[in-house]
C-alpha cells in the first residue's frame, strides 16, 4: 500500500479547522423553503437555490393555473388496502330501507366505500327484489347537503352546536332531571325493529310513567281499528292480490302508495300477465274520485265523491247480501256496484276488496264485504299480518292535547314530522312549546326538529346497524355500508345511554342477533342474506265478528251528501307524505298520471274546465291551446277557512265535483329563509302543504274534505310536465291493446295485422332483409334485447329513478323541465283514451319508452361524426367524447328518447362559471361534492353540449361479460346481467338478455308471447331491439283506436 | 345609304343615359373615391351594432349551452337551421345570375351580377354560422373534417347529410368567391389606375394582382370566367339539393319527402332573386346607379320570381296531395293537422308561407306591377318572409309533433338570444355589404362596358354624316 496522500483542497491538505467543521456535516444544506427568517428572498439562507426553487415553483404554478386544463384532483391510494376492497369492483351489502315505518329489504351497491345504488333483495319473499321509486332514490338522501352534521341545541330559533355527545347527553340529562313527575313521551313512526322495541321498552322501564306513541303521517288507523272491531286484532292482514281473480279497490292506490305497493304490485302483476296458451287476466274494478296510478291500471273505473266511499261500500255489501240497506247513489254507480257484486260472488274465495279510506266504519264494512266474498283466509292472510303501520291517530291527537295541557315533561321525536304532517300543525307547535324538554332525533332540522330544544343527528339507514320485522317471523337486517358521514348517533344508542346502558347500538344489535341466530356463522349468514324468514309461508284466517257491522252501517248511512266540491288529498309515488322531500331524483320523477313534476297542483275535472274557463279538452283546438303552454290557471281552494293557491291541471278521469291535491309538498321552515339550509335546497318553493286540509273525525284522520270551495283566479303558474299530449291518437303502431274477450276469440289478431302490414316486404320473417336495399351481414355473437310487458307494467316509476341513479342522469330542475329539457333516459309514457268528459270512460295505458336500440337506427346514419354507432351486440351506443352536439340524431329519432345537455348540468364542462344564473339551484346542489359521491364511477358524466340516451346499462353488460370470461364460462342469463330498470321493476315487466341464447328469458318471452309481441313503429324498418307485449284489457271495448272511434261516433249520432 | 343605319328595335338598351366609357367609369368608381355619405355611415353602424349583438348572442350560446335557445327534447332544430337554410337559399341567386346566365349569354346580367355575387358570398357566410354555432360543442367542430388523425377509429360519417352539407356549402363558397374575385380583377385595376391616395394605390394595387389589361390577361380572364361558370352551374342545383337531403333522408313525417330537391332549388332561386331585388333597389337609389340597374332588370327578375314562386306553389300542393294520397297516417297528420289546420299551435305559420310564397307573387303576372319599384321592393321583402316561414314550417311543424304523441312539444318560440343570432347574421351580411359597396365597384365595370351601346351610337352618328354625302365623296373619304 502506498501512503500517497491525495487532497482536494488546501483545507484538506492542511486539515484546517474550517475543513474539519465542514466535513463533520457533509450534507448540511437543508431543503427548506422557510429559511427566510423575515429577510428578503435574496438575503435568505440559500438565496440562489431557493430563488430557483421559487422560480420553478411559481412558473409551474402559474402555468398550471393559467392553462385551460381541467384541474386534476388526485386521490390518495391506500397504504394498507382493505382485504375485501378492490378499486373498481363493487361490493354489495344486504341491508334494509327503513323510512316512516316502511321496510324494504335491499342490497346496496358500494363502490370504493360509497354506496351508490340500491337494488332489491331477491331473497326477500315480500318484495322478491322489487323496489319502488322512493327506495331507489333513498341513496341520494345519504348525501343530502341539508343533513344535520352535528348535535345542536336550539337557542332562540337558531342552532348552537354541541361539541360532543357527552356534552349533549349532559344537557339532556340535566333537563330530564328537572321534569319531576311529568312523563317522557317517545313519539316515533311505526317501529318494527325488535331490537329497537327492546331498547325502547328498557328506556320506558327506566323512566316510569313515560310512554311510546307511534304516529304515522299516512295513517292506517281506520283499518287497524276496524280489524280490532271485527277480527279482534289491531293489525293489518297480508293481502294476496295474486290469489284474487276479482280485485275491487275503493280508492286504495295499492300499486302506487297504499300500504305495501311493491309487494302488491308484484302480486297484482302475477294475475295480469297473460299466458297465451290459456289467456286469463284478473278483473280489477276501481272506485275512486281522481285518477290514481292504480285506477289507471284498472279494467273498469267508477268515479264518485270521496264522501260517498262509505255509501259505495255499504251498497256493495247490500248487493252481496250482507243484510244492510243500500243508501241512495247515482244510477251509474248503482249499475257498477251490481256488476261488481255479481263478479265478486261468482269468484268467491278468489276475490279481494280493499279500501283506501281511513274511516273505521268504512273499513268495517269492507271487512264484512271481504267476509262475504270469502276473502278471509284466502286473499286476506292473517297468519302473517303487516306490521309497518301501527299508529293510532287518536293516541297522537290526545298526546297533542296532553302536551298542550302541560302534562308532558319531555318529548322525544324520531322519524316523524307532525309540525308538517299533522292536520292541526299550529296546535302541535304551540303544544310543543309547553313541553319542558324536547329532543329530536332527525337527519335534518325539519319543521318539527327546529322547534325542539335539542336535536341529535340521526344516521341514514345506509350508515346504520339494525333490524326490522315487517311481518311476524320475517326479519330484515341493517348493516352500515359506509362510515358515518357526519357526527351522528342512532336514536337507539341515545336511549341506551340515557337509560344507563353503556352498550353501543351496534353491540346491542349484534348481541341480540347472536342470541337469536344461535351462532356467529348463522348471524353472519343472516347479515349476508339480509333477511331471515320462515322456510315456508302459511296462510291463515281470523274469526270474523259481525257485531259492529250494523253500527258502522248506520254511521255511514247517516252521512249526508252535499253538492259542494270535495277535496281528495292523495299521495304521489314520488312525494308520499314528505319523507324524502329534498330528493331531486324524486322531485324530478314525473307523476305517472299527470306527468308533472316539481310541484303539487289541483287536479280538476275536464267538466270543471269547461264550466270555469271554457276549455273543452275533447275539442282538439282548445286542448292544443291548453297543453302547449305550461302556464296553468291558479285556483284558490278553500277548506274550513284555510285556503291554498295552486295551479290547476285538467285530468280526465276526475269526478266533476272533486279536486285532488297531493300531500308531501310545501315544506317550509318556520322562517322561510332557513328552508334551504335546514330542509333542503331542492324543496324551496316546491308546491304547497295541504295537510291542514285533512280532518280528524274523532278517531282517525281522513284525507279528504267533504266541503270545499274552488275559485279560479286571474293568475297563472307554470307547471312542469314532461308530457303534454294525452291521447295516442289511435296510433296502434305505437301502442297495441286488445280486450281479453277479443284476444281469446282471435288470439292471432296482432300477429296477423303485423304480417299484413309487412307483407310487401317479406312478412315478419323476411322483413329485416327485404325491407331494405342494403344487404344483410352476418352478426354473430351476443345480441341484446329487451321485452316490456305492457300488461304487467304498473307505471310505479322505480325504473325511472333506478336509471337516474345507475347512469348519472342529471337533474335539471323545474325551470328546465318547463322548457322540455328533462333528461330521463327512460320515461313512462301515459296515454288516455275515451271521452274526457266522461270520467268513467277513461282508459289509461302506460308505455315505458327508452332507446329502442334499433338495428337500423335512424340516429346513427345522420351523425356527421359517427358519435352514435352500432355495436356488434346490437347496442346503439354513444361515444360522448365524439359528440359535437348537432342534435340531428334526436330529431331523427322516431321515439324521441335522445336527451341533449342543454346547459352544464353536471359541472363537467370545460367552461368555468357557466352554471350560476343559468341552471336551478338544485342542479348546483347535485353538483356539490357531497351529492356527487352518489355518482356511478362506471358511467361517464356527460358534459354540456352532448347527446345522451339509454345505453342498456352497457357498464353492467361489460361487467357481466368480464365476470363470465374470468370464470371461463358463458353468460348466465338473468344472473350475470340485469339492467337497472329491470332490476328495480317490482312486477318483472322488463325482461332483458341475449336473444341469440335460445334458453334465455328474453328469447323465451318472445317465443311464448308471439301473439302479443310487437315493435313500436315497426313499419319504419328501424328494427328495434326492444319489443313490447300488447296490453290485454279485461274490458268490453278498447277506446281511442279507429275501429272503436267509428262506433263511438255512431253512438253519438244515434 | 339607309341600309347602313339599319337598327333592330327588339331589345331596349341595357344601360340607359347614353353613357360613354369614361362616364361609366366615373359613375361606378365615384362612390369608392368619395368619402361615404351620412346614409352609408348610419346603415353601416346599424349593421355593426346588429353584428355585435349577434356575437354576444353566440357568446352566450357557446358559454352557457344551447339551452340559451328554446329548443327542446322534441324540437332539436328551430330558428338555427331555419335561418341556415334560408341564407343558403338566398345565396343561390348570385350563382345563378353569374354562372348560368353567363353561359346562356344573357347580357342583362352584367348590371346586377357583381352585387348578386357579393350577396351570395355574404349569404353563404351567414348561412355557415348556423351549422357551426348550433353545435353543442362547437370547439370540436373539426371532427367533421375527414383527414388522417390520431383520434382513433372514428372518422367522419359519410352517410350523414350534415357532412354532405359541409362539403356542399364549402364548395359553393369557394367557387363563388373565386368567381367573384376573378370578375373583380380588371375593375380593381381601374380603381388602382385612378387612385391618387397612397393607401388606395397600395390596396388596389395589391388586390388587383398586377392586372395590366393586356390581351393575354383578358384572354385568360375570359377563359377562367367560363371555367368557373361551368363549375358553378351544377352548384346551383346541387347545394340546395344537398341541403334538402338533411330532411329528405330522415324518417320524420314532413321531412321524409322525395320532392324536396327540386322544390328546395326552386325555393332557393325564388328567395335569392327576392333578396337581390331588395338589395339592388336600395343600392341603385343610394349610389345613383339607376342607369345601370334599370327597370328592365327589375322586370326580368320579377319574371323569375313569379316563375319560381309558382314552382314552389306547385310543390306545396303536390306535397299536400301526396300526404292525402299516400295514406300514411303520420305524414297525413304532419300535413293536415300540424300545418293545414290553422288552429293547431303552429298552423298559422303554414298560412304565412302560403300567402307570401304562392299567392302574393302572382301579382307579377302584371307588367305594370313588375315595373313598379315600390311594389317590387315590398314584394321582395314579403317573399323572403315567406321563404323563411317555408323553412320554419318544414323544420318545426314536422318535428314538434311526430310519431309519439307523448313527446309532442310545448309551444316553440325563440329566446332573445336565438333571435339575436339571426339578427347578428343580418349584421354580418350588411356590414360586409356596406364595406363591399364602399370599397369595391358594385357593378361589373369591365363587363358593363361590353354591352354599352355607345360605340353603336357613334357609328350611327358617323353614318348620319355619311347619309348626307354622295357616294363619290364617301368613297374619296374612305380612300384617304
Amino acid at each position: 500500500m502506498s501512503d500517497k496522500k491525495y487532497w482536494q483542497s488546501f483545507g484538506e491538505r492542511t486539515n484546517s479547522e474550517a475543513f474539519q467543521k465542514s466535513s463533520e456535516n457533509e450534507f448540511n444544506e437543508e431543503l427548506s423553503l422557510d429559511g427566510l427568517d423575515g429577510k428578503g428572498l435574496l438575503d435568505a439562507k440559500h438565496p440562489r437555490r431557493d430563488f430557483l426553487k421559487y422560480l420553478g415553483f411559481s412558473t409551474a404554478a402559474a402555468a398550471l393555473a393559467a392553462s385551460c386544463e381541467t384541474p386534476v384532483k388526485k386521490v390518495i391510494p391506500y397504504v394498507n388496502k382493505p382485504e375485501d376492497l378492490i378499486p373498481g369492483v363493487a361490493n354489495y351489502y344486504a341491508t334494509t330501507y327503513v323510512s316512516g315505518g316502511d321496510v324494504v329489504s335491499i342490497v346496496a351497491k358500494v363502490r370504493d366505500g360509497r354506496p351508490i345504488k340500491i337494488e332489491g333483495n331477491e331473497l326477500s319473499t315480500i318484495t322478491r327484489g322489487g323496489t319502488s321509486a322512493k327506495v331507489q332514490a333513498s341513496v341520494l338522501d345519504l348525501y343530502d347537503t341539508a343533513r344535520l352534521r352535528y348535535p345542536v341545541q336550539m337557542v332562540n330559533g337558531g342552532k348552537k352546536e354541541v361539541s360532543t355527545f357527552e356534552a349533549f347527553d349532559k344537557l339532556v340529562a340535566d333537563d330530564l332531571g328537572t321534569l319531576g313527575s311529568a312523563p317522557i313521551v317517545l313519539l316515533t313512526s311505526t317501529i318494527t325493529s325488535p331490537t329497537s322495541k327492546e331498547i325502547i321498552a328498557s328506556f320506558l322501564a327506566k323512566y316510569p310513567g313515560s310512554k311510546h306513541i307511534q304516529y304515522d303521517a299516512d295513517s292506517y288507523s281506520g283499518i287497524l281499528l276496524a280489524n280490532e272491531a271485527t277480527y279482534g286484532k289491531k293489525s293489518i292482514p297480508s293481502y294476496q292480490f295474486d290469489e284474487a281473480k276479482v280485485i275491487v279497490s275503493l280508492g286504495a292506490d295499492f300499486l302506487g302508495t297504499w300500504l305495501s305497493p311493491i309487494e302488491f304490485a308484484r302480486q297484482y302483476a302475477k294475475g295480469r300477465k297473460v299466458n297465451e296458451k290459456n289467456p286469463d287476466v284478473s278483473k280489477h274494478y276501481q272506485f275512486e274520485s281522481i285518477l290514481s296510478l292504480t285506477g289507471g291500471n284498472s279494467d273498469e273505473r267508477f268515479v264518485h265523491r270521496p264522501s260517498e266511499t262509505g255509501a259505495i261500500a255499504l251498497a256493495l255489501l247490500a248487493e252481496l247480501g250482507g243484510g244492510v240497506t243500500a243508501p241512495a247513489l247515482d244510477e251509474k254507480l248503482k249499475t257498477g256496484i251490481k256488476k261488481v257484486a255479481k263478479d265478486l260472488l261468482a269468484n268467491k274465495g278468489k276475490a279481494l276488496v280493499v279500501s283506501g279510506s281511513n274511516n273505521v266504519n268504512v273499513q268495517i264494512i269492507v271487512n264484512a264485504i271481504n267476509e262475504a266474498v270469502g276473502a278471509n283466509g284466502t286473499t286476506l292472510n292473517w297468519s302473517s299480518p303487516i306490521q309497518w303501520r301501527q299508529g293510532i291517530d287518536s293516541d297522537f291527537a290526545s298526546l297533542v292535547s296532553d302536551m298542550d295541557g302541560g302534562k308532558v315533561g319531555a318529548l322525544f321525536v324520531y322519524g316523524v314530522n307532525p309540525a308538517y304532517t299533522y292536520y292541526d300543525a299550529d296546535k302541535f307547535k304551540s303544544a310543543l312549546k309547553k313541553v319542558k324538554a324536547s329532543v329530536s332525533f332527525n337527519d335534518r332540522l325539519d319543521e318539527t326538529s327546529e322547534l325542539c330544544k335539542y336535536v341529535i343527528p340521526a344516521p341514514h339507514y345506509l350508515e346504520s346497524w339494525g333490524d326490522a320485522e315487517p311481518k311476524p317471523g320475517y326479519f330484515s337486517l341493517l348493516q352500515p355500508t359506509i362510515a358515518p358521514l357526519f357526527k351522528t348517533r342512532p336514536f337507539e344508542e341515545s336511549l341506551l345511554k340515557w337509560s344507563g346502558n353503556a352498550s353501543t347500538h351496534e353491540d346491542y344489535v349484534r348481541a341480540y342477533w347472536l342470541r337469536k341466530a344461535g351462532s356467529l356463522d348463522a348471524y353472519e349468514k343472516a347479515l349476508q342474506d339480509g333477511v331471515v324468514e320462515p322456510s315456508s309461508s302459511s296462510s291463515g284466517s281470523a274469526s270474523f265478528s259481525a257485531a259492529k257491522v250494523a253500527e258502522a252501517a248506520s254511521a255511514i248511512t247517516a252521512q249526508k251528501k252535499g253538492d259542494k266540491f270535495e277535496v281528495v288529498l292523495y299521495q304521489t309515488v314520488a312525494a308520499g307524505v314528505g319523507n324524502h322531500s329534498n330528493n331531486p331524483w324524486l322531485l324530478e320523477l314525473p307523476d305517472p298520471i299527470t306527468r308533472a313534476d316539481w310541484d303539487n297542483y289541483a287536479v280538476v275535472s275536464p267538466k270543471y274546465a269547461i264550466d270555469t274557463w271554457g276549455i273543452d279538452i275533447s275539442n282538439r283546438r282548445q286542448a292544443d291551446k291548453y297543453e302547449v303552454y305550461p302556464d296553468k290557471q291558479v285556483v284558490k281552494v278553500t277548506v274550513g277557512g284555510k285556503d291554498v293557491l295552486l295551479p290547476a291541471l285538467i285530468v280526465p278521469g276526475t269526478h266533476e265535483k272533486v279536486i285532488g291535491i297531493a300531500l308531501g309538498y310545501g315544506r317550509q321552515s318556520a322562517d322561510d329563509k332557513n328552508t334551504a339550509d335546514n330542509i333542503g335546497r331542492a324543496v324551496v318553493g316546491v308546491g304547497k302543504n295541504v295537510f291542514p286540509f285533512a280532518m280528524f273525525n274523532g278517531s282517525t284522520f281522513e284525507f279528504f274534505a267533504p266541503e270545499a270551495t274552488i275559485v279560479s283566479t286571474e293568475d297563472t303558474y307554470k307547471v312542469a310536465q314532461v308530457q303534454t299530449h294525452n291521447s295516442y291518437e289511435g296510433r296502434n303502431e305505437v301502442v297495441k291493446e286488445m280486450t281479453l274477450a277479443d284476444f281469446k276469440k282471435s288470439p292471432k289478431e296482432i300477429l296477423e295485422e303485423r304480417e299484413e302490414e309487412l307483407k310487401p316486404y317479406g312478412g315478419i320473417e323476411g322483413y329485416r332483409a327485404e325491407g331494405t336495399l342494403y344487404s344483410e351481414y352476418d352478426k354473430p355473437g351476443i345480441k341484446w334485447g329487451m321485452s316490456i310487458d305492457m300488461n304487467s307494467c304498473v307505471a310505479c316509476g322505480a325504473c325511472v329513478v333506478a336509471c337516474h341513479a345507475e347512469n348519472n342522469v342529471p337533474v335539471v330542475g323545474k325551470s328546465e323541465v318547463l322548457r322540455y329539457h328533462d333528461m330521463h333516459w327512460l320515461r313512462i309514457d301515459r296515454y288516455f283514451s275515451g271521452n274526457p268528459n266522461d270520467a268513467d270512460s277513461i282508459q289509461t295505458v302506460f308505455q315505458p319508452m327508452l332507446c329502442q336500440h334499433c338495428d337500423n337506427a335512424p340516429c346513427e346514419n345522420v351523425c356527421p361524426v359517427s358519435a352514435t354507432n352500432h355495436s356488434t351486440e346490437g347496442l346503439n351506443q354513444m361515444a360522448y367524447n365524439r359528440c359535437i352536439g348537432t342534435r340531428y340524431c334526436a330529431n331523427n329519432c322516431p321515439f324521441k328518447v335522445r336527451r341533449f345537455n342543454w346547459a352544464d348540468y353536471t359541472g363537467a364542462d370545460s367552461f368555468p362559471d357557466n352554471q350560476r344564473g343559468i341552471v336551478d339551484d338544485v342542479v348546483l346542489m347535485m353538483n356539490d361534492d357531497l351529492s356527487r359521491m352518489v355518482l356511478n364511477p362506471d358511467v361517464t358524466v356527460r358534459s354540456r353540449g352532448v347527446m345522451e340516451k339509454c345505453s342498456f346499462c352497457v357498464q353492467r353488460l361489460q361487467e357481466g361479460k368480464l365476470n363470465a370470461k374470468k370464470e371461463n364460462r358463458t353468460l348466465k342469463d338473468m344472473v350475470d346481467i340485469k339492467t337497472a330498470c329491470q332490476q328495480a321493476c317490482p312486477t318483472e315487466a322488463i325482461v332483458f338478455g341475449d336473444v341469440r341464447d335460445r334458453e334465455s328469458r328474453i328469447a323465451k318471452t318472445r317465443e311464448d308471447n308471439q301473439q302479443r309481441v310487437f315493435y313500436a313503429l315497426e313499419e319504419l324498418h328501424v328494427l328495434p331491439n326492444v319489443n313490447y307485449l300488447a296490453k290485454i284489457r279485461n274490458t268490453e271495448t278498447i277506446l281511442g283506436v279507429e275501429k272503436e272511434e267509428k262506433v263511438e261516433v255512431a253512438e253519438k249520432h244515434s | 345609304m339607309a341600309l347602313l343605319k339599319y337598327e333592330s328595335q327588339v331589345r331596349p338598351p341595357l344601360v340607359d343615359g347614353d353613357k360613354d366609357y369614361h362616364q361609366v367609369t366615373e359613375d361606378i368608381i365615384r362612390p369608392i373615391e368619395m368619402s361615404p355619405s351620412k346614409l352609408w355611415w348610419t346603415g353601416f353602424l346599424i349593421a355593426v351594432g346588429l353584428l355585435c349583438f349577434g356575437i354576444y348572442s353566440v357568446y352566450r350560446d357557446v358559454t352557457y349551452g344551447i339551452g340559451q335557445w328554446n329548443l327542446n327534447k322534441t324540437v332539436g332544430w328551430g330558428w338555427d337551421i331555419t335561418n341556415f337554410v334560408w341564407w343558403v337559399g338566398i345565396g343561390h341567386a348570385g350563382t345563378l345570375i353569374s354562372a348560368i346566365l353567363l353561359l346562356f349569354r344573357q347580357g342583362w346580367r352584367t348590371g346586377v351580377n357583381r352585387a348578386a355575387e357579393a350577396m351570395t358570398i355574404f349569404a353563404v357566410m351567414c348561412a355557415g354560422q348556423f351549422p357551426i354555432w348550433h353545435m353543442g360543442r362547437v370547439w370540436m367542430a373539426f371532427f367533421v373534417m375527414p383527414y388522417p388523425n390520431s383520434r382513433g377509429p372514428l372518422w367522419s360519417n359519410f352517410n350523414s347529410p350534415l357532412l354532405w352539407d359541409v362539403f356542399a356549402i364549402s364548395t359553393h363558397f369557394t367557387v363563388s368567391l373565386l368567381f367573384w374575385y376573378a370578375g373583380l380583377l380588371p375593375d380593381l385595376a381601374s380603381v388602382r389606375d385612378r387612385a391618387k391616395l397612397k393607401w388606395r394605390k397600395l390596396f388596389y394595387g395589391l388586390t388587383s394582382f398586377g392586372w395590366t389589361g393586356s390581351t393575354k390577361h383578358w384572354q385568360r380572364h375570359e377563359a377562367l370566367s367560363l371555367v368557373l361558370a361551368g363549375l358553378a352551374t351544377p352548384l346551383v342545383l346541387s347545394v340546395h339539393t344537398i341541403v334538402s337531403f338533411d330532411f329528405a333522408t330522415s324518417v320524420i313525417p314532413g321531412w321524409h319527402t322525395t320532392i324536396f330537391p327540386p322544390y328546395f332549388v326552386a325555393g332557393a332561386i325564388f328567395s335569392g332573386f327576392a333578396m337581390v331585388q331588395s338589395l339592388l333597389l336600395i343600392t341603385r337609389k343610394v349610389l345613383k346607379l339607376e342607369d345601370y340597374i334599370t327597370i328592365e332588370h327589375i322586370d326580368v327578375m320579377n319574371k323569375v320570381i313569379v316563375l319560381t314562386g309558382s314552382i314552389v306553389g306547385v310543390a306545396y300542393l303536390t306535397e299536400l296531395f301526396i300526404a292525402w294520397y299516400g295514406q300514411n297516417k303520420f305524414e297525413g297528420w304532419a300535413f293536415m293537422q300540424n300545418r293545414v289546420n290553422l288552429f293547431s299551435p303552429l298552423g298559422w305559420s303554414y298560412y304565412i308561407m302560403m300567402g307570401c310564397n304562392v299567392l302574393s307573387p302572382q301579382i307579377f303576372w302584371f307588367r305594370k306591377m313588375r315595373r313598379n319599384i315600390t311594389v317590387t321592393f315590398f314584394m321582395s321583402v314579403i317573399v323572403n318572409i315567406g321563404m323563411w316561414f317555408e323553412r320554419f314550417v318544414i323544420i318545426v311543424t314536422s318535428i314538434y309533433r311526430d310519431y309519439l304523441p307523448s313527446s309532442w312539444s310545448t309551444y316553440y318560440s325563440p329566446t332573445p338570444w336565438e333571435i339575436g343570432f339571426y339578427l347578428g347574421t343580418f349584421g354580418l351580411f350588411f356590414t360586409c355589404y356596406f364595406l363591399f359597396s364602399k370599397f369595391f365597384p358594385v357593378i361589373a365595370l369591365a363587363e358593363i362596358k361590353h354591352i354599352l351601346k355607345r360605340s353603336g351610337e357613334n357609328y350611327k352618328e358617323k353614318m348620319d354624316h355619311a347619309e348626307h354625302e354622295s357616294v363619290d365623296e364617301f368613297a374619296h373619304e374612305m380612300a384617304h
